[in-house]
């Protein structure tokens, strides 16, 4: 057993193919005479092999500076992303460049992250040939696969981006994200640009992958309907923060911070029986200055009187091994 | 009718039906139905060069606006009938302050000098739940948040109190507590008004919780009007309950502040 191996053994990084720890990501030069925006503030959580991670939140809540952070396309200011117990942060660009072969990414607008001027094919054979996998007469094969494997009609290869509608755009990104065979995919809001009909196919497609393929995703998503419909585990962020995490089923049965409650009290429900939404008053307060003691305080509807000045610490309302968590006054450790 | 290159499309077809002063009626259905062509028919919004609208009929308080030509009709927009789009930054002009734009709708219809409009423009503001209207009157578009902005539009369409407010899809872009907000807001202000809402929306959600009526839309036809009790009870059209069935609920569980495990604190 090498020490890297070893490590990832160790402690609650147990079999997580990713372990985030304390991850804090800040925008802006720290020298500059203006600080800036600490967009995510030591945000711990573990993707387990072959399993939906979600992460919802409203805009401004970090989850995308996250994603970003584990794709390192943004500067990491602290803490440590664990891929398969070996810190992305601390790699070479040998070892990086290995690894982002198993880390792939899906965006949300595929017009954008598509180049217009490559056809399908082009656009999937590029992995292959950046990472030397396969010999080159076998790529243009692989590519192929891949369009097939996420439900597309391989007459599509030749085709350029603006001749594909919303969903086969969309469909092509993922393909892409497959094609080197990767281990965990980051998707950031890949449905939002679509819509609802095709929405629900991109969902069985993903829930397909992960099935056959043992596919890992951090599912960043505003939508919870989608990420109720497709996590196996749900994190949730306010102003930088976890303050709440815990398998999907958990979660939506008993939710145990006030913000999530709040969240979904604010959906409404499709129902004319079912009581209205409630509305959380207010707005996220500033990423600039974030309040003093609990992040969510200002908003919560249940605050009493630690929650102003001290931040909570992390509990386990239902025990370590219900593996729900939640940064909140109002659970006892 | 649309012209697209050579072809052309009948993106709504031969559809009617009524409003009702006050009444929140929406329109549901997936995206490429029909909706949006509708909202921007009636509101005499789509270019010649891009299409025709053949209506028998646009009846508003007694006036055809079918039949009306494109001055008498720019009276009436933003007065008697106006329009809340999806997405308000691309509704608010980036270069003005909020305050100028939001001023310009009293100045223009009902006349009002440049301090009366700076007045009404507050108390409008108040109206969609702003409480420091004064300061946001200041600032640009792009200084506010995304919930901000839509409440402003709201302001400028209810404005002039009008008869009939067209919202195409008006929280899609907001974030989910925000939307409650904004919907109840606007709901709210617009039963005060005698308002009638044409709610544009894809989500069964929304229609169930805000509105009166419901019109579901399919490839440019009405395929079912109804109340919207009736349309969750029995839906009467096969499309109305497929519609309905691909629907998920998520929903705060009746119990879930008593879950067991220890609170500490007083609830």
């Amino acid at each position: 057993m090498t020490a890297q191996t070893k490590h990832a053994m160790d402690g609650d990084g147990g079999a997580s193919l990713l372990s985030i720890r304390s991850l804090v990501v800040r925008y802006g030069d720290p020298a500059a005479p203006r600080p800036g925006v600490t967009a995510v503030r030591g945000v711990s959580l573990d993707i387990e092999p072959g399993r939906i991670h979600a992460l919802v939140g409203e805009s401004g809540s970090g989850k995308t500076s996250l994603a970003r952070a584990v794709l390192r396309l943004l500067p990491v200011e602290s803490g440590e992303l664990l891929f398969r117990g070996q810190d992305l942060l601390r790699m070479s660009g040998r070892q990086l460049r290995q690894a982002r072969r198993s880390i792939q990414a899906v965006f949300q607008d595929p017009q954008a992250s598509l180049s217009p001027r490559r056809s399908v094919l082009q656009t999937l054979r590029e992995p292959l040939d950046h990472f030397g996998l396969g010999r080159s007469a076998e790529r243009a094969d692989r590519a192929v696969a891949a369009l097939e494997a996420v439900g597309l009609d391989t007459s599509l290869q030749h085709r350029h981006p603006h001749e594909l509608s919303g969903g086969q755009r969309q469909r092509v990104a993922l393909a892409r994200a497959l094609v080197s065979n990767p281990d965990l995919i980051i998707a950031d809001e890949p449905l939002s640009s679509l819509d609802v009909s095709v929405q629900a196919h991109i969902i069985d497609l993903i829930r397909e992958l992960k099935e056959t393929r043992g596919l890992a995703f951090l599912f960043v998503s505003h939508d919870l309907s989608v990420v109720r419909r497709l996590a196996d585990t749900v994190s949730v962020m306010y102003l930088g923060q976890l303050l709440e995490s815990a398998p999907a089923a958990a979660l939506f049965a008993h939710p145990a911070h006030p913000y999530t409650r709040a969240l979904l009290a604010s959906v409404p429900v499709p129902d004319p029986d079912h009581p209205p939404p409630i509305a959380l008053g207010g707005e996220p307060p500033s990423a600039l200055t974030p309040p003093p003691g609990c992040v969510f305080h200002m908003r919560c509807p249940d605050r009493f009187e630690p929650c102003a000045s001290q931040a909570p610490s992390e509990t386990f309302p239902h025990g370590k091994d219900a593996n729900q968590r939640v940064r909140c006054h109002l659970w006892k450790t | 009718m649309l012209r697209l290159g050579r072809q052309t499309l009948t993106a709504v077809d031969g559809i009617s039906f009524d409003m009702r002063p006050g009444e929140v009626l929406a329109l549901v259905g997936e995206s490429g139905c029909g909706k949006t062509k509708t909202a921007e028919a009636l509101m005499g919004l789509i270019p010649p060069a891009l299409g025709a609208v053949r209506a028998k009929r646009i009846d508003l308080a007694g006036r055809n606006l079918a039949t009306l030509a494109e001055p008498a009709l720019r009276r009436i927009r933003g007065r008697e009938i106006s329009m809340v789009f999806q997405e308000p930054l691309t509704a608010l002009d980036p270069v003005f302050r909020v305050g100028r734009q939001l001023a310009a709708v009293f100045r223009r219809h009902r006349r009002l000098g440049r301090a009366e409009a700076r007045e009404a423009s507050i108390d409008m503001l108040r109206l969609v739940g702003i409480a420091d209207a004064g300061r946001v009157l200041e600032r640009y578009p792009h200084e506010l948040s995304g919930g901000m902005r839509q409440r402003v539009i709201i302001a400028m369409a209810m404005a002039c109190r009008p008869r009939v407010l067209i919202a195409d899809e008006p929280t899609t872009a907001l974030d989910v507590t925000t939307q409650a907000q904004v919907l109840e807001q606007l709901t709210t202000l617009a039963r005060d008004f005698g308002t009638a809402i044409l709610l544009i929306t894809h989500d069964l959600g929304i229609v169930a919780q805000y509105a009166d009526r419901a019109l579901v839309m399919r490839r440019g036809r009405i395929v079912e009007d109804t109340l919207v009790g009736a349309l969750f009870r029995e839906p009467g059209h096969p499309y109305s309950a497929e519609l309905l069935r691909a629907t998920v609920v998520v929903a705060l569980p009746p119990e879930a502040g008593a879950a067991s495990g220890d609170m500490a604190g007083t609830r």
